[in-house]
C-alpha cells in the first residue's frame, strides 16, 4: 500500500512531464526544426570585376634593336658631366654599345670636367672642338655664359647637341644614412633658351590606359612632324616626362607631342604638350629616362633612340669649331641670348 | 466509509500536487527542449547588428569584422547590419577579404555603412557593396587607388639576385615594369569594384574615380561616393527600414565590440605584438628574424608611408593621391 501510494503519483509525475516535454518538442519541430548543416551557410563568390579579363594588363613588349650608322663617318661624342648631371653611366650602356659597334667614340665627361672645376670659355671651346656631338643628360647646374656662347658657336658651325632633361620633381636618393628627398630641377634653361625652348614647369600624366604603359606617369607621345627623329616611329614611352615651352621668335619644330588627354600634374591642365623639339642642330627631349636600360626597348623607344644617335653622328662640324673667343663672331648660328641662365 | 472518503480526498490532493509540480517542472524544462529542437532558425529577425572597424584593414581587423558578419548572417535574429567605419585602408589582400565578407552579407540582408571618421582606400573598398553609405560633413571617403613599396633600389635587389644560385632568370628578381603592371591590375579590380557597386550613384566618371582623390562628406554626397549625411542612428534606422524582417521600430540594436584596438594611420594591427594595459607593443614585420623579406608589398591606403626608410622601403609608384 505504501509502495502504491508512492509509485502511482510518481508515475503520474513522470507521465505528465514526459507528455509536456514531448509536446514541446513536437511543437518546436513543427514550428521549424533543427539547425542547418554548415554547408547550407557556405556560399562562395567570384565577382565579375575580379576575373582575368577585367583585370590583367600586359606591359609593353620589349622588342627591337638599337642601331646607328656612319652617315658622315666615325664621330666623337661627349656626354656632359660638368653640370651636376643626374644619370648613371651604366644606364647608358645599351646606347654607348650601339655607337661603339658602329665605330663611333663616346666619352663620358673628360679629365678636366671630372675635376668639377668651372670652365673658362676658352677651355670649354677647346673641349668641344674635340667632339662632333654633345649629349647633355639631366643637367642640374646652369651653363655659364661662356659655355653658352661656346655652344652657340658649336651648333652654328655644324656641331650637334642633344639635351635630355627632367622637369622639376621630387627625387629620392639613397646614401649612407638612408633615403633622402630632394628637388630635382632642370638647370640648363639658359642654354636651351638660346635655341628658343625651355623646360616646362610641371610633369605630365595621363589617366587613359591606352595612353600609358601601366602607370599614369608613363605617358605615350606621338610624332608631330617628319624628319630624322621620327622615322619609323609611331609612339614613344616617357617616364615622368616634362614638356617643352617655345620661347621667343623661334624656328624650333615640335617632333613629338604627348598623347591626347595628357595633363600637367600640379596645375592639372590639359593641353598639347611638346615633349621633343628640334631647332636645327639642337634636340631637346623633356625626359631623360627613356634611354636607360629598363625603358629603352618600351614602345618604339629603341627606334627613337636610334634616330637620336643617328642625329648625333650626322653633323658636319669642322675641327676648329667652336673657335676660341679671341676671334669671336666668326660663326653665324645661334644668336646669343641676353637672358639669365635659369 | 468516512475513512475511505478521507483516503480518496488525500490521494486526490496528492495527485493534484504531483500534477502541479510536474507542470511546473515541465514549464521550466520546456524552453530548453524548445531551443534544443528549434536550432537557430525560426526566430523573428528583430536585431540590427552594428559592426565596427576602427583602424587599418589589415588581416586581424578584417578577420574580426568578417567573423561578426558571418555571425550576423547565421543568426536569424539579425535582420540588418550597420558597418561603422573609421579606416584608411591597409594591405590590398586583406582589403579584398573585407570586400568579399561585406559583399556576401549584403547579398543576404541590408547592410548600411556609417563613416565615423574615414573610409578611404581599403576602407572604402569594404563599404562599396553596402546598400547605403552615411557620412558626416567631416567624414573622408575615396582614395580608390593602390600603392606599392619595394626595396630601396630595385637594381640592388637584382644584383643580390645575381649572386645567389637561382632556378630561373625571373626567380628572386624584380623590375619596375612588373611592379607597375601589378599596381595597375590591383587598381583595375578596385576601380571595377567601386564602379560595379556605386556606378549608378556616382556622378563622376570611372577615370575620375581612378584619380584616387578623397572627398569630405558633403562633397561625397554630391558626387555619389556616399548617399546621405547622417548619424550612426540614421544608418541604424535606414538599415531597419530596408530589412524585410523588421517591422516598424520594434527591433533591438546589438553593438559588436571591435576586437583589436588600433589607431593611427599606419599602425597596422598585424604589427601589434601584444597589448599591455593601454600600451600596444609593436613588432614591425620587417624586423623579424626572417632571412627573407617579401620584396614588394601592395597597399590600398590613404596617407603617406611612415618611417619606411627604417625598413629599407620606399614608395616607387602611386596614384595621384596614393
Amino acid at each position: 500500500m505504501q509502495l502504491d501510494e508512492i509509485a502511482k503519483p510518481l508515475g503520474v509525475f513522470v507521465v505528465v512531464v514526459l507528455v509536456a516535454l514531448a509536446g514541446t518538442a513536437i511543437l518546436s519541430l513543427v514550428a521549424g526544426g533543427g539547425s542547418a548543416p554548415d554547408g547550407q551557410n557556405v556560399q562562395g563568390q567570384s565577382p565579375g570585376q575580379y576575373q582575368p579579363d577585367a583585370v590583367n594588363e600586359e606591359p609593353d613588349p620589349e622588342e627591337g634593336n638599337l642601331s646607328v650608322g656612319t652617315p658622315e663617318g666615325e664621330k666623337k661624342i661627349l656626354i656632359d658631366t660638368g653640370h651636376s648631371n643626374r644619370f648613371e653611366a651604366d644606364e647608358l650602356e645599351p646606347m654607348v654599345e650601339a655607337l661603339a659597334e658602329a665605330g663611333h667614340e663616346v666619352d663620358v665627361g673628360t679629365g678636366s670636367q671630372a675635376g668639377g672645376g668651372g670652365f673658362g670659355q676658352t677651355g670649354y671651346n677647346e673641349t668641344l672642338q674635340e667632339y662632333d656631338a654633345l649629349l647633355v643628360i639631366s643637367p642640374q647646374a646652369p651653363f655659364t655664359e661662356g659655355e653658352r656662347k661656346a655652344i652657340d658657336k658649336y651648333v652654328g658651325g655644324g656641331g650637334r647637341v642633344v639635351v635630355l632633361g627632367e622637369a622639376t620633381q621630387p627625387s629620392v636618393s639613397s646614401g649612407r644614412f638612408g633615403l633622402s628627398l630632394s628637388q630635382e630641377t632642370f638647370g640648363a634653361n639658359g642654354m636651351t633658351e638660346n635655341f628658343g625652348m625651355r623646360m616646362g614647369a610641371d610633369v605630365l600624366y595621363n589617366l587613359d590606359d591606352d595612353a600609358t604603359d601601366n602607370n599614369f606617369k608613363q605617358i605615350y607621345a606621338e610624332t608631330s612632324s617628319g624628319g630624322i627623329l621620327t622615322e619609323e616611329v609611331d609612339t614613344i614611352n616617357l617616364d615622368v616626362s616634362g614638356y617643352i615651352v617655345p620661347v621667343g621668335d623661334t624656328d624650333a619644330t615640335v617632333k613629338y607631342t604627348a598623347a591626347e588627354g595628357t595633363r600637367a600634374l600640379e596645375s592639372d591642365r590639359t593641353g598639347e604638350y611638346p615633349v621633343v623639339v628640334r631647332n636645327e642642330g639642337v634636340v631637346f627631349v623633356a625626359d631623360s629616362e627613356f634611354v636607360e636600360r629598363s625603358e629603352v626597348y618600351d614602345a618604339d623607344n629603341e627606334v627613337f633612340v636610334s634616330n637620336i644617335m643617328q642625329f648625333l653622328v650626322s653633323g658636319t662640324k669642322p675641327d676648329d669649331v667652336p673657335e676660341s673667343p679671341s676671334s669671336d663672331g666668326g660663326f653665324g648660328g645661334g644668336t646669343p641670348s641676353p637672358s639669365s641662365d635659369r | 466509509m468516512a475513512m475511505h472518503n478521507d483516503s480518496t480526498s488525500t490521494s486526490t490532493v496528492v495527485y493534484v500536487v504531483v500534477v502541479v509540480v510536474a507542470v511546473l517542472v515541465a514549464s521550466v524544462l520546456a524552453p530548453v527542449v524548445w531551443s534544443a529542437t528549434q536550432g537557430s532558425d525560426g526566430a523573428d529577425r528583430s536585431t540590427v547588428s552594428v559592426i565596427t572597424l576602427r583602424g587599418g584593414t589589415g588581416s586581424a581587423n578584417v578577420a574580426s569584422v568578417a567573423d561578426d558578419l558571418r555571425e550576423a548572417r547565421n543568426n536569424d535574429s539579425v535582420g540588418a547590419v550597420v558597418l561603422r567605419m573609421d579606416s584608411s585602408g591597409g594591405p590590398v589582400g586583406s582589403s579584398e577579404e573585407l570586400y568579399m565578407a561585406v559583399n556576401r552579407t549584403a547579398q543576404e540582408m541590408p547592410v548600411v555603412a556609417y563613416v565615423e571618421g574615414t573610409a578611404a582606400s581599403g576602407g572604402y573598398y569594404g563599404i562599396a557593396p553596402t546598400d547605403a553609405i552615411y557620412v558626416k560633413p567631416s567624414s573622408v571617403v575615396g582614395s580608390v587607388g593602390v600603392i606599392a613599396t619595394v626595396p630601396e633600389i630595385i637594381e640592388q635587389q637584382n644584383d643580390i639576385g645575381q649572386v645567389v644560385i637561382r632556378s630561373g632568370p625571373d626567380k628572386a628578381t624584380l623590375t619596375v615594369d612588373e611592379v607597375r603592371t601589378t599596381v595597375e591590375e590591383f587598381q583595375n579590380t578596385f576601380v571595377g569594384t567601386v564602379m560595379k557597386h556605386r556606378g549608378d550613384e556616382l556622378t563622376v566618371s570611372e577615370t575620375e574615380v581612378s584619380r584616387a582623390g578623397v572627398y569630405t562628406g558633403t562633397h561625397a554626397v554630391e558626387n555619389g561616393f556616399a548617399d546621405e549625411i547622417g548619424s550612426l542612428d540614421s544608418a541604424i534606422e535606414r538599415a531597419a527600414n530596408e530589412s524585410e524582417e523588421i517591422e516598424g521600430d520594434s527591433y533591438d540594436v546589438e553593438y559588436k565590440e571591435p576586437v583589436v584596438p588600433s589607431f593611427g594611420l599606419f599602425l597596422f594591427e598585424e604589427d601589434v605584438d601584444r597589448q599591455d594595459g593601454k600600451i600596444l607593443v609593436v613588432e614591425r614585420t620587417d624586423e623579424t628574424d626572417d632571412e627573407f623579406v617579401q620584396p614588394v608589398k601592395y597597399y590600398a591606403v590613404w596617407g603617406v608611408l611612415e618611417d619606411r626608410t627604417v625598413n629599407g622601403q620606399q614608395e616607387v609608384t602611386t596614384n595621384a593621391t596614393g
